[in-house]
This record gives C-alpha cells, sequence and structure tokens, in this order.
C-alpha cells in the first residue's frame, strides 16, 4: 500500500517530509471527505476513514519495536507529527470553511486518528519490554507537542499513564515521559493564570503535575532527563528558581544548557533579581567546565549587553527621525557608553566589583569579546569630572585588560593595546591629581558619614561610593610605570600624605601602601626609604588619634567612629586593653574606686580608642610587611616596629589585637631566621591554646615559617652542614628538636572541630610534604594522616578541605616517583584503617535502620582503592613517558609493583575484612606491570607471594582467583624472561 | 532471533512486514507489576538535589605561595638565607 510506502520513505532522511506528508494527506483525504471510488492510476480502491487509520496504526507497531540508537525510528515519530499537525489544520480550515461558527474542537479525521493512536499506545506504555515502553512514550509525548487539542478524555488517561512513566526504571523512557509532560504543565499553567473559575479539579492536575515535574528536575539521577526538563518547562516566575538552580547541576552540559540555552530565550535579564544575576555571573564564569564559562561570557557580553542598549538605541533611531531604520535584531546596537554603565550598575559593580568579585572576570571576558568597545571607549576630561563607582570600573578594567592581555604566555612585546592605554589614559602626573581629588573626597565621606546618625542612610553610602572609586584608581596606579620622575614624586607626596590619615579606609590603606612601595624603587635601598616613610605614618596617624583623645571634642571623636565599629564587632564586650599604658591607667583608677558614672565611660570609651588605634597601627605595619624582603636587622625601622608595636600587640589580651600582633610577628619571622626560631614555641603555644581564629594565623605563621626557612628542620649542623633538603638517609639517626612537636601541632589540626582549622592545617602539611621539606618517615606518616583524612567522613562536609586534597593528592604523587612510592608504602595500611572505619559506621547504620545512610556519608572502599591505583600509577608520574625507552630501570615503572608486594603481604599476613579484602583482590587486577619493570629479586618475592596466597585460599571468590591467576601467569612469563636473559647472559 | 532482527533493521524498518510472533508477545507481555519497571524509590530523591558543592577554586598556586604574602613567590627568596 500506499501508506506503507510512505512511511518507509520518511524513515530514510528527513528532507522529503514535506512531500510525503503531502502525499498522506492526499490519502487521508481521499478516504474521509470523498465518500465515492476515484480514479487512481491500475488500481481502483475504495477505503474509508477506518481502514486509513488501522493502516497507520499498523505502520506505528512496526516501529515500536525498533531499538532506541537507532535513528530511523526517530525520523518516523518526527513525521508523524509533522504529519497530524498538517492534517489537523486542514482539517479545520476545511471544517470552518463549510461552518465558519464551528470551534476548532470539533471533532474531526484527524483527531479522531490522534485519538486512535494514543489509545492504541496507552497500554503499551507499560509493557515488560523496554524499547517497546520508549517508543510508545515517544510518540505519545511528540503527538503532545505536535498537535494543539485533544480529546478532553484521552488527554486525562495520557497524563495518568505518563506521570507513572517518569518514574520509569530507564532513563530514555523517563525523559520522554518527562518531555510530553512538560507541554501539559505549560498548558494547564497560564490557564490557571487568566482564569480562576476554570474547572478546579483540572488545574489540580496540571499543577500536580508540575510540581511531580520539578520534582524531577531536582532529583532524577540522570542528567539527560533534568535538562531536557530544564529547557522544555514553562518559563514562569513560580518555575525560575528551579531552573536557575540548575546552574550548579553535577552535570556540566545541563549547566551549560542553562547558560547557552535557557538564559538567552529567557528575555531581558534585569528581570531577573540582582541576587540572581550575580550568583548566575559568579557560578557560570567560575564554572569548573571551560564550556560553560564560555557560555557565561557570552552571555554577558553579547546579550546582556544588548539588554541595555537595546532602549537607547531604539530612542535614537527613533530621534533620527526617517533615519535608515532599526538594525535588525540579531545584529549587536552600536557601543554606547550609558549601556554599559548601566549594566555594570545592573549587576551592583560596588559589591561584586571588588577583588573577589565576579565583576572583574566578567568585564575581562568583556573588553576580550568586545574590541568594537575597546575601540568606542575614551577618557576625555569630562569622564573624570564626575566619577561614579561605574565609570572608575569601566577605566580600572579598561586599563588591566589592555595591559594583560595577550601576556599570559611570556609575550611581552609592543601591542596595539600598549598604545591604546597612553593614547586614551591620563599620563601619571595628571592620573595623581584625579586621584587627590578623589581621596578628598573619599575623606570627606568619610567624616560626613561618621557624623550622619543614619547607619544606611545616604551619607554611609556615598561613603562606599567614594572608597570604591579610589580602590579602583589606586588598583589603576599600581600597573603604571613611574620611571617618568615627575609623575613619580607626585604620587609618592600623594601616598605619603594620604597614609597619615587615620581616616582612610583598610582595603585603601592596603593599596596605598602596595603602591608607595612600587614608587620607592625595588632595590634596599628603596625598601629601606619605603619603610621609613611608612613608620612616619604610622606615628602621624598614632599623634592624630592622641590628640583627639586629648581634647573632648564631639566631631573629632566621630571621625573615628567608622574604624572604631570595625574593631568593637569582634570585641563584644570586653573592654579591658593590654597595652602597657591602658592597663597602667586602669590600675589607677580602680585605685581611686570612686568612679561617677561618667568617669566610667569615659574610661570605657578610652579603652575602646587605644585598641582602634592599636588596630590602625598594626593594619599599616602589616601592610607594610607584606611589601618588604630584605633582612630584618639591616633596617632599623622595622626592627623599632618590632619592639614598640608588634610585640606589645603580640601580649595584649585584646583578641582582634593580638591576632593582627601574631600575623606581624609571624612577617617578621619570614624576614629573620633567628627570630622566627626563638618564636617557634609561642606560636606553637598559640596554637594550642588559642581560639580556632588565633589557630587558624599560627598554622599559617608556621607553615610559611618552615617554608622560608626549610633550615629550621634540618639535622643539627654539627652533622649535616646546612642541608635544606632533609636527605633520607640519616634521618631517624639525629632529629631536629622542633620537628616533633610542629609535625604533632600540625597533624593535631587535622582533628580541630574548626573547618578552617582543619582546612588550614591540611593545607599547610601539604605545602611541607610538596618542596620535600620533611624527612622521609616523618613525609610518610604526614601522608598517610592527610590520606586517611582525605577520606574520613567527618570532613565531608568541609569542602576547603577536600578540595584542597583532592588538588593536592595526585600533584603529590604524579610529580615525583619518589612520591608515589611513598603512597605506595603508607596505601595498604591507610586502606585497611578505612576499612574497620567504614565497619564502624556500618554497624552503627544497621543501628539505625538507616540503609542510604552509609553510602552517602563516606565512599566506598572500592573507590578508595581505585584512587590509590591511580596515585601510584607510574605512567602518570611525570617525566615517565620520556624516560621511558631508556631509564625504566629502578623506580620509576616499579610502583605498582611494590604496590602489588603490599597488597599481597596484606592478603596473606593478616586478617582482613571481606570488603577490604575484595577490594585488595580487585586493585591487583588494576596495576601496571610492565615487562622488565622490576627487578628478579622483587619478581621472585611476588611470584612467592602469589603462589601462596592462591594455596591459602584468601580469595573466597572465582573473580578473585581469576585476580591472583592472571597476576601469576603475568610474573611467570616474567620471571622466564628474566632468566633467559640470565642465563643468556651467562653461558 | 534477537540476532537476525538486529543486523536486519540498521538499514530499513520493514513497514509491510506482518506482524511476527515475537513483536506480538513484546507488545502483549505487561510488566509484572509497575514496580518491576519503575526506578527504586529510594533513587526518587537525591539528598544534593544534583547540584555540586561550592567550589572553592583550589589551585596550585594555592600550594605554592605563603599564606601572610601570597603576593611573595616561593623560592624568590633563597632558601636557607639568614
Amino acid at each position: 500500500r500506499d501508506i506503507c510506502r510512505i512511511f518507509s520513505d520518511a524513515q530514510k532522511s528527513t528532507a522529503g517530509h514535506r512531500k510525503a506528508v503531502i502525499a498522506l494527506r492526499k490519502i487521508q483525504e481521499a478516504c474521509c471527505y470523498e465518500p465515492v471510488n476515484f480514479k487512481k492510476g491500475k488500481q481502483q480502491e475504495d477505503f474509508d476513514v477506518n481502514d486509513f487509520n488501522t493502516e497507520i496504526k499498523r505502520c506505528l507497531l512496526r516501529i515500536l519495536a525498533v531499538r532506541k540508537a537507532e535513528s530511523a525510528g526517530d525520523r518516523v515519530v518526527r513525521f508523524l507529527g509533522t504529519y497530524l499537525n498538517v492534517a489537523s489544520q486542514k482539517d479545520n480550515e476545511i471544517a470552518s470553511a463549510g461552518d465558519p461558527d464551528a470551534t476548532s474542537a470539533l471533532e474531526t479525521p484527524t483527531s479522531g486518528l490522534t485519538s486512535e493512536i494514543l489509545q492504541m499506545l496507552l497500554p503499551l506504555l507499560s509493557v515488560k519490554d523496554k524499547t517497546i515502553r520508549f517508543r510508545a512514550t515517544q510518540i505519545t509525548s511528540h503527538i503532545i507537542h505536535s498537535v494543539d487539542t485533544l480529546d478532553e478524555n484521552i488527554f486525562h488517561q495520557v497524563r495518568l499513564a505518563l506521570l507513572k512513566r517518569i518514574h520509569d526504571k530507564e532513563a530514555p523512557v523517563r525523559l520522554q515521559a518527562v518531555y510530553g509532560l512538560g507541554r501539559v504543565a505549560a498548558e494547564v499553567n497560564p490557564d490557571e493564570e487568566k482564569d480562576d473559575s476554570e474547572s478546579e479539579d483540572d488545574d489540580g492536575v496540571g499543577q500536580g503535575v508540575l510540581e511531580k515535574l520539578l520534582n524531577i528536575l531536582q532529583n532524577d539521577p540522570a542528567a539527560e532527563v533534568r535538562r531536557n526538563l530544564l529547557l522544555n518547562l514553562p518559563l514562569n516566575k513560580e518555575v525560575l528558581p528551579y531552573l536557575l538552580e540548575r546552574a550548579r547541576d553535577a552535570d556540566g552540559s545541563t549547566r551549560r544548557a542553562l547558560y547557552a540555552r535557557l538564559l538567552p530565550a529567557l528575555g531581558d535579564f534585569r528581570y531577573l533579581s540582582l541576587t540572581h544575576r550575580e550568583k548566575l555571573l559568579r557560578w557560570g564564569l567560575r564554572d569548573r567546565d571551560e564550556n560553560v564559562r564560555k557560555a557565561t561570557a557570552r552571555l554577558f557580553r553579547e546579550r546582556w549587553i544588548e539588554d541595555c542598549a537595546a532602549m537607547p538605541a531604539d530612542q535614537a533611531a527613533q530621534e533620527e527621525e526617517g533615519g535608515e531604520g532599526k538594525k535588525p535584531a540579531n545584529q549587536a546596537a552600536d557601543p554606547s557608553l550609558d549601556a554599559l554603565l548601566e549594566l555594570l550598575e545592573r549587576i551592583d559593580v560596588v559589591n561584586s566589583g571588588t577583588e573577589t568579585g565576579i565583576a572583574l572576570t566578567a568585564m575581562r571576558e568583556f573588553w576580550e569579546g568586545r574590541p568594537d568597545y575597546v575601540d568606542y571607549v575614551s577618557f576625555p576630561d569630562t569622564f573624570w569630572e564626575d566619577l561614579s563607582p561605574e565609570l572608575s570600573f569601566v577605566a580600572r578594567t579598561f586599563n588591566d585588560y589592555c595591559r594583560t592581555s595577550g601576556r599570559e604566555d611570556g609575550y611581552d612585546g609592543p601591542r596595539m593595546l600598549d598604545a591604546m592605554v597612553e593614547e586614551k589614559l591620563p599620563e601619571v602626573t595628571k592620573f595623581g591629581f584625579l586621584l587627590e581629588r578623589e581621596l578628598n573626597r573619599l575623606l570627606e565621606a568619610v567624616q560626613a558619614s561618621a557624623e550622619d546618625e543614619d547607619e544606611e542612610g545616604e551619607m554611609e553610602e556615598e561613603r562606599v561610593q567614594r572608597e570604591f572609586v579610589v580602590e579602583q584608581m589606586l588598583q589603576m596606579a599600581l600597573t603604571f610605570d613611574y620611571s617618568d620622575e615627575v609623575g613619580r614624586r607626585k604620587m609618592f607626596q600623594l601616598m605619603r600624605t594620604a597614609l597619615a590619615h587615620a581616616a582612610l579606609p583598610e582595603e585603601s590603606t592596603r593599596l596605598v601602601v602596595e603602591l608607595l612601595r612600587s614608587v620607592c624603587g625595588r632595590d634596599a635601598k628603596g625598601e629601606r626609604e619605603f619603610c621609613q616613610v611608612v613608620m612616619e605614618a604610622v606615628a602621624e596617624v598614632h599623634d592624630t588619634i592622641m590628640d583627639d583623645d586629648d581634647d573632648d571634642d564631639e566631631t573629632e571623636k566621630s571621625t573615628t567612629e567608622d574604624s572604631f565599629h570595625s574593631a568593637t564587632e569582634h570585641l563584644e564586650d570586653s573592654n579591658e586593653d593590654g597595652s602597657p599604658q591602658a592597663a597602667s591607667k586602669k590600675k589607677k583608677s580602680k585605685q581611686e574606686k570612686n568612679l561617677t558614672p561618667e568617669e566610667a565611660d569615659h574610661e570605657q570609651e578610652k579603652a575602646m580608642r587605644e585598641i582602634m588605634i592599636n588596630m590602625k597601627v598594626l593594619h599599616i605595619a602589616l601592610c607594610m610587611l607584606q611589601n618588604v624582603g630584605g633582612e630584618l636587622e639591616d633596617n632599623a625601622n622595622l626592627v623599632t616596629m618590632l619592639n614598640n608595636l608588634v610585640v606589645p600587640a603580640v601580649r595584649s589580651k585584646e583578641a582582634p589585637v593580638r591576632e593582627r600582633g601574631f600575623v606581624c610577628l609571624g612577617l617578621c619571622c619570614l624576614l629573620n631566621k633567628n627570630l622566627a626560631e626563638e618564636n617557634l614555641n609561642l606560636f606553637l603555644h598559640g596554637f594550642a591554646r588559642g581560639h580556632p581564629g588565633l589557630q587558624t594565623i599560627t598554622l599559617q605563621i608556621l607553615a610559611d615559617i618552615l617554608l622560608t626557612h626549610p633550615s629550621l628542620l634540618a639535622i643539627p649542623p654539627s652533622t649535616q652542614p646546612l642541608e635544606a633538603s632533609s636527605t633520607e638517609m640519616n634521618a631517624p639517626a639525629e632529629t631536629n628538636p622542633h620537628l616533633k612537636p610542629l609535625l604533632k601541632a600540625l597533624t593535631k589540626s587535622l582533628k580541630s572541630p574548626s573547618p578552617a582549622v582543619q582546612a588550614t592545617g591540611a593545607t599547610a602539611l601539604a605545602k611541607l610534604l610538596l618542596p620535600a621539606l620533611l624527612p622521609a618517615a616523618n613525609a610518610e606518616e604526614t601522608l598517610k594522616h592527610l590520606v586517611l583524612t582525605y577520606f574520613d567522613p567527618d570532613t565531608a562536609s568541609n569542602a576547603q578541605l577536600r578540595q584542597s586534597l583532592t588538588y593536592f593528592l595526585p600533584v603529590y604523587c604524579h610529580s615525583r616517583a619518589e612520591n608515589a612510592e611513598r603512597m605506595v608504602n603508607v596505601a595498604c595500611g591507610a586502606l585497611g584503617k578505612l576499612a574497620v572505619l567504614r565497619e564502624t559506621l556500618q554497624d552503627e547504620a544497621d543501628a539505625a535502620a538507616e540503609e542510604a545512610g552509609v553510602d552517602e556519608g563516606m565512599v566506598k572502599l572500592s573507590v578508595v582503592g581505585q584512587m590509590l591505583v591511580d596515585w601510584t600509577d607510574p605512567r602518570k608520574v611525570v617525566g615517565f613517558a620520556d624516560a621511558a625507552g631508556a631509564a625504566v630501570g629502578k623506580g620509576a615503572a616499579e610502583t605498582h609493583f611494590v604496590l602489588a608486594e603490599q597488597i599481597l603481604e596484606r592478603l596473606v599476613t593478616s586478617q582482613v575484612g571481606k570488603e577490604e579484602r575484595k577490594v585488595l583482590l580487585s586493585m591487583l587486577g588494576k596495576l601496571y606491570l610492565p615487562e622488565g619493570g622490576c627487578g628478579g629479586e622483587l619478581l621472585a618475592t611476588l611470584l612467592e607471594l602469589v603462589t601462596e596466597a592462591l594455596e591459602s585460599g584468601v580469595a573466597v571468590d572465582a573473580a578473585g582467583r581469576n585476580a591472583l591467576g592472571k597476576l601469576k601467569t603475568v610474573l611467570l612469563r616474567m620471571m622466564h624472561d628474566v632468566m633467559t636473559v640470565e642465563r643468556g647472559g651467562g653461558g | 532471533p534477537q540476532r537476525v532482527r538486529k543486523e536486519k533493521e540498521p538499514f530499513e524498518i520493514d513497514f509491510a512486514a506482518p506482524m511476527s510472533q515475537e513483536l506480538a508477545g513484546q507488545l502483549y507481555t505487561k510488566a509484572s507489576s509497575n514496580a518491576a519497571i519503575s526506578l527504586p524509590r529510594n533513587q526518587w530523591r537525591s539528598k544534593t538535589r544534583n547540584l555540586l558543592p561550592d567550589d572553592k577554586h583550589f589551585n596550585s598556586k594555592d600550594l605554592l605561595k605563603l599564606f601572610l604574602k601570597p603576593k611573595a613567590k616561593l623560592g624568590s627568596r633563597k632558601p636557607g638565607q639568614g
């Protein structure tokens, strides 16, 4: 029959579908609309509607068993959808031609056909065979998408049947079901919004569908199901949060689908909330998957900017009146500074444009992908006159982009962009004056906001904005070239003056100090000048505030209120100051014993101010120390500062003051080894006794000290003259006195209840392991601790710790063959401990009758085994491929042989639990054991162990015995080769 | 029998073919129960909602820089100096 032939053609390619649709329609019309015979070719046939429908259904049955991978099946399904769509339209045309008043709900031949098909498929949705289920669901869903109206009754049945399939065992079936229901949900929802009085029953079901689908969107284990839903759900307010949440979907393609397809389709981004915009940008631009990052960057610089640019562009076109008319929709609007400013405002650049904020990345991508804007922007005098945060951010990011772009790969020659910076931005001296103006504005704003009672008022907002502008300009100034002496002097004077203002906010202070350092010249002389200037400023700041203290002027007190606040936040209600003067004053006043309430208040205020000064001054010192690299003793200013400022702060009883004191002292210790050695115990003490904040700081200090002065850990000079890196040979014989307490403290931090301390400790240990600062035995012990901590379910929620170790462990093992060997040595021990840990957990979970709990809490032992095998894989060690030819000999390819030995040893000699045994045996099967990879001796040992393992029956199941058997065969062959070579060589 | 079908179908679906015994069997064998063709219930919910944890963006720089002086590169000072 013809229908058969049409379907046959339709499966081959979609290109012929249009013609096929017409042909099939002809047959249908012949069957339905012309009851009398008609002549066609040689055969005279007389078929009616039923015959037609039956034949179509018969053909459809044929594709139900077509496997999912077969695209021919998909093509037929598409053909059917297209056909039903076209045919029902034609039906309606015919119907309304006959009776103009008839509604589209009228029964037509095609709607009858559709109903019949759906009716036929309905029971097939729940058959046992998964292919049939898949095709049936696919056709059903596709029909729902293809036709506009459906018989109420059938629609209801189909919906119920599909709802059952959203939990199908097979992901493809779920995907199709969800696809169909997405349309259903879209169908019901607008109705509900339009008219609440409509049959509640129906709305209830539609709502139910949507709810179930959202549930699937969050919970379905198959990414493709979630992805399909993401793109097929109706876009409305209610659904949106669920869709946007997928920006963090575990599956990369799903995240990409959101950024590359859903969001561009969503329309104007300004309808999204500020939080959503910021989050989407941040997540997308920092995604682990490059494609997601790219998609987000495009979204930002091609769609979001257009949303802002479209309006002014339209207006411009209208104003031109009779101009060339509007641009096509898919073409970018002309660059517009206003649009860019609006875009920046809409992503709240004052908050997202800070050093860790996402706006920096976003703008970098923007300049990168919009050369038209790079060309377009200019910075004339008017630009700087009324500098808003957004404007300053445009200038700053433009400057950054031009100075760094294309330099990632070390290229540093002359480029177009350099010239562009020179041409567009003001020269250093002029910039200095502009910066001066903004600094003054900032200081005024600080003053004004301090006087203003309203904490969130206009004044405060102004202050925040001025601060942001100054930060941007300072960032720009840091990139300038100061070979021009006039400009350099201007900047030097400006920074020197700015630093002496007690009211300068912290981040600006940090930048000012850094800038000062770069203006002072890189050599030792420059460094001394730098310290000199900073210490002068410190003295001035100190004096300013002390002066304030003497006369009780209200306004002056309030100038410092701002920084005062930041200090009190941590202080709570403690009002005791540790600095000597304050303490003595306190004692005096206590002796007098007759304090009036006003006097007591006054005392308290005084103490607070004391803390505030300390904090401010210590902050400046800290910023300075971060920019100093020379020897401490050569720099009189630094020694004075250490004694007068830092040492008292370390002894302070105020936690924030003491913490800053510690950091400063730590920084000083980096400059001088003796000072570091003297203070090791102080830091250890701080770790042992301090609260988590101080613990984190001391851990960082200790790690930094050891990294800067590795000789502190070396064997005492009497036996080993200043050998920086530990040598494995004489490690145990003589130990360094510092080693034990240091490692003890660091290892202890891994068990800390504070996640921050834990993570810092792990990173600190990782840093020490990487450059091989620890003696071999200690390194091994430490590595084992890290591995155990990594897999410990207690650290599962500590993302910082987990992610740093996820990075570190493979890097460590694959960077040097010795490190991989070290991992081999700890592998079995760690695995054993983890097995015990898991068993205990499992027992507990059993007791709590919780089935899923264990797997979620701790990774499976088999996964641990796999990772251990991977970490110790000799092929992954850097340089292995290069060395493979010549020096495969000892060490390079041996790691897995040694691991095999360890595993077998463990299997043979100790009582091993069932799960651990299974994992050990499966690890054996995954080892890389190249021929000639190890010496004859080890080979012999291995053979012995394998034989023993086989004979003692450690492997209870066939899989285990196979693994052992296979290993033995491999080893035997190698042994044979070795023997042959030896014999050949000998004879 | 399954084998034969597999080899035939990559090319074409034979719409004219009569209903085979096997197809009929497939079509009319109902699943023993809804549960047999459904996802186990414990997979209906995912604790993480299939979302990623917060990325901390740990990288090689974090391992190679000092905690206290993030700008100073390790090894820029000669080790053991002083």
